[in-house]
């Protein structure tokens, strides 16, 4: 073609503009996520009370200027359990995902770059894993092995692994066709060489990408999981065990509630737009 | 019937700075340049079909309407009844879930009835009204490209832009494709705007052709008067780049440098910074299309051409830095080691690559049927054929990337054909046996790895005392040292098939396969990389296998050509004799296509 796709798609200025600086959305959902985890790393040091002192004389109270977000029925400070509990809300799920795009990039990769029985076993037990209700499966799982929360993040990355395996082994498929991997193998590099220096850099900005959706659909799924009991032990600071634990103070306190619900909606929607900007800028390179 | 004046296409920056054209009732107009010169979005603009985020400036007025800043209303008007594009790839032109009777009853005016479309069909040259029922899918690329014709011209337009119509077809049916649309032409008193950045195709076909350059027209005429006298150094540097399909040319001379952007030489001649004849009359202004003799336009400011003008003006041969003085002067360390040349083996009479009967299968389809061939060490043997002919599967079975269903084949005596039989020892010795160069530049190279660390990467599998450096390969091809630190996406289309060439060499291989290295390339680069391919060849003794389907290509690069034909060879013989005396009846159509 002789148009340059370039200056077709995007002119020249805005295509260095964009790789230059970050957008507002990017920098928007990036620091809202550093805020969270600096919380997660500093939070019970910032915390104005001891996340699990209780005031029972106090029982719960509506927002005010000694408790910012109120206390609960037992007059633990919300605010102090929120900043504490980003700990827990963040790290497993943080976990779920490494493990996840981990497993899915090196067994997708050997999938789709061997092809033969290698593929054929491994896509049949992808597309049995995939038959099975997910997050059923994984509240009965996790049930009969006794609810500990590392049961949990284990369960949730077999569980999420076949999808990603799916992509990664069709973007292998595709790349390895191209003249460059046929270059690689012409010149006799190894296959673990091949797989993961010349393939796994183009195929990157999805397995990032991948990465970060796992990392909201874990958020999302444990905060579940600890609102129905199933995970950590009761009366930890995490913000799903709080929507829990506090669903019914709507009437005497309802930010006991809504301010970690609203904080676990919050780190999902930054997580996904910070993977859908990443994705863009790693393409665009 | 379509006149412009002062087209420019803005987006960002200026694309297309100043077109002036016009095109008569039953005339054929050829519109030509190389990629980035603007030709594509000329023709888009003239139906009213840019790109989002460009937009037209100036005037194009089709039978009296104007075109630029018109409603979308008033366009839909215009696009097929008074104007209509015809585009290049007969792949994804068609909608793949309509008929090809579809295609055409959707633009036919007034009632469509089945004979109107069998009639239609039949002026494409498709006799068979069955077709009217068949999906894209079904049909050949030239029979597709037909239907899209017959479609574009359903509407029956006073005028067709065609954009690189023939470009994705094979040289026998593009021969027959344009043959076709001569015919309608005149058959239909329609006027047709050709764009084709290749010249052959322009000159034979087109009452008149404009060359376009950086965006702009820099010299138009007649198509024989062009070719005999080229009153540009832009146009006389493409004929100079031209292989030549009659005979072996001593030296293929590509145009230096780059094309630059539209914006950047908007006060200048465009052609300035390439052009050994350059004064301070071509930098002060830029120079106007002035008319120099009949129906002939210029926009160069010198008296380039003379009565006596030459198809090929003698361009000095100091201001050429092209790549074979390079070779010649450079990398001693690559010439002074003939036996990675000639690897030590059974040697005799055994040839650099012997293929024996070689099978494969695609389910139903016969991909090779028993080809034999053989490459003698040092030799250059084209290997031609059109699509489907079977001569990539041939190459990658060399390679070793698929492994055939029978036959043999065999490197310096050791059998090669299963890969997966061989010991590590003697893999390792294949892999510096026989390297590649593929068709497009745009994946052969890593766009996550620099420059630098591909061809490292390349060195390290050479024999231990072997060794190139980095900076000696990028010499060997060229290109200077500093581009080891550069992404692929940073070099142009010849640069990259340069590194390419460069990664190949790295091992010293014995053999080098050249897959339609230089397809994708523009012309004035084209004679750049066949030049330093031929350098290869010569000075570095390396055998190739070079696959083609360009007949002016093969004649300009391999000693011996075998022709393929739908998995067999059908004609093998010393380039000459099988060039100028075919005597396989495919052959000969070959060769009569390109005449």
């Amino acid at each position: 073609m002789s148009v340059m796709p370039g200056a077709v798609r995007l002119g020249g200025r805005a295509r260095r503009l964009r790789r230059t600086r970050p957008g507002p959305v990017t920098l928007l959902s990036g620091g809202i996520l550093a805020l969270m985890a600096a919380a997660a790393l500093f939070g019970t040091w910032v915390a104005p009370y001891d996340p699990a002192a209780q005031d029972l004389a106090l029982g719960a109270t509506t927002p005010g200027w000694a408790h910012w977000a109120g206390t609960d029925e037992l007059g633990r400070d919300v605010l102090s359990r929120c900043l504490a509990g980003a700990r827990s809300a963040l790290l497993w799920p943080l976990v779920v995902a490494l493990g996840t795009c981990a497993m899915s990039t090196s067994l997708g990769l050997l999938a789709g770059y061997r092809r033969g029985w290698i593929d054929a076993v491994m896509m049949r037990v992808v597309d049995l894993l995939i038959a099975m209700p997910g997050l059923l499966m994984l509240i009965v799982l996790v049930g009969v092995l006794g609810g500990g929360i590392g049961w949990a993040v284990l369960a949730m990355a077999v569980l999420f692994t076949p999808g990603d395996i799916r992509v990664v082994r069709s973007l292998t498929m595709a790349q390895r066709e191209l003249a460059y991997a046929e270059a690689a193998r012409t010149l006799g590099l190894g296959r673990a060489r091949i797989m993961f220096r010349h393939l796994l850099p183009n195929i990157a900005p999805t397995v990032v990408a991948g990465a970060l959706l796992s990392f909201v659909a874990a958020l999302v799924a444990l905060s579940g999981l600890s609102f129905l009991g199933i995970g950590l032990p009761a009366g930890t600071p995490d913000w799903g065990l709080m929507i829990e634990e506090n669903r019914g103070l709507l009437d005497l306190n309802p930010w006991a509630a809504v301010v970690p619900a609203a904080l676990v909606t919050i780190a999902a929607t930054a997580a996904t737009l910070l993977g859908d900007q990443l994705f863009e800028r790693l393409s665009d390179a | 019937m379509l006149e412009t004046r002062g087209l420019r296409v803005v987006g960002d920056r200026v694309l297309v700075d100043g077109v002036d054209l016009a095109v008569a009732a039953g005339e054929t107009v050829g519109l030509v340049g190389e990629s980035g010169s603007g030709k594509s979005l000329t023709a888009r603009a003239l139906v009213g079909l840019l790109p989002r985020g460009l937009r037209a400036e100036g005037s194009v007025e089709v039978g009296g309407a104007q075109i630029v800043g018109a409603a979308e209303r008033l366009l839909r008007g215009v696009r097929g009844r008074r104007i209509s594009l015809l585009m290049q790839d007969p792949f994804t032109m068609l909608n793949p879930l309509r008929t090809a009777g579809a295609h055409i009853a959707e633009t036919l005016p007034g009632r469509t009835s089945r004979q109107e479309i069998a009639r239609r069909l039949a002026e494409v040259g498709i006799d068979d009204p069955a077709v009217a029922g068949r999906h894209p899918f079904q049909l050949s690329g030239g029979m597709r490209q037909r239907v899209a014709l017959a479609a574009a011209l359903a509407g029956d337009p006073d005028l067709l832009v065609a954009d690189e119509p023939t470009t994705a077809l094979d040289a026998t049916t593009q021969h027959e494709i344009l043959a076709l649309l001569r015919r309608v032409q005149e058959a239909r008193g329609m006027g047709v705007l050709l764009i084709t950045h290749d010249l052959r195709v322009a000159f034979a076909v087109c009452d008149r052709v404009a060359v376009m350059y950086a965006g702009r027209v820099v010299e138009q005429g007649p198509g024989a008067e062009l070719a005999a006298a080229p009153a540009h150094p832009y146009t006389s540097g493409l004929l100079g780049a031209l292989p030549s399909v009659e005979r072996a040319m001593e030296r293929l001379v590509g145009i230096p440098g780059a094309v630059p952007r539209a914006d950047e030489v908007a006060g200048v001649c465009a052609f300035a910074t390439r052009c050994d004849r350059v004064t301070a009359a071509c930098t002060a202004a830029r120079p106007p299309l002035r008319p120099i003799g009949r129906d002939r336009l210029t926009a160069c400011v010198h008296d380039t051409a003379g009565p006596a003008g030459t198809a090929r003006p003698p361009l000095p041969e100091t201001a050429l830095p092209t790549a074979p003085p390079v070779l010649r002067t450079a990398p001693p360390v690559l010439r002074t080691a003939p036996p990675a040349v000639c690897p030590a083996g059974p040697a005799g009479d055994e040839p650099l690559l012997r293929v024996e009967g070689l099978r494969k299968r695609y389910g139903a389809h016969t991909a090779l049927g028993g080809v034999s061939l053989h490459v003698n060490p040092g030799e250059t043997v084209g290997l031609v054929g059109e699509s489907g002919s079977g001569k990539t599967t041939l190459a990658r079975s060399v390679l070793g990337l698929l492994t055939p269903d029978g036959g043999r084949i065999r490197l310096t005596g050791l059998d090669v054909t299963d890969r997966a039989a061989l010991g590590p020892r003697e893999r390792a010795r294949v892999h510096r046996l026989v390297q590649c160069v593929f068709q497009d530049p745009s994946t052969s190279l890593n766009p996550a790895m620099t420059v630098g660390a591909a061809l490292a990467e390349a060195t390290a599998r050479a024999a231990p005392g072997d060794r190139i450096g980095v900076a000696e390969l990028l010499e060997l091809v060229g290109l200077p040292a500093a581009y080891a630190a550069r992404r692929p996406k940073a070099l142009s289309g010849g640069e990259r098939q340069r590194v390419a060439i460069a990664r190949a060499l790295a091992v010293r291989p014995a053999l080098l396969i050249c897959d339609e290295p230089v397809a994708s390339l523009d012309v004035s680069v084209q004679a750049h990389v066949l030049e330093l391919l031929r350098g290869i060849g010569r000075d570095l003794g390396t055998g190739m296998l070079f696959i083609t389907h360009d007949l002016a290509v093969v004649r300009q690069v391999a000693a011996r050509t075998v022709v393929l034909l739908k998995g067999a060879v059908v004609e093998e013989g010393t380039t000459s004799a099988v060039l100028d005396a075919p005597a396989h009846d495919y052959t000969r159509r070959l060769v009569a296509a390109v005449r």
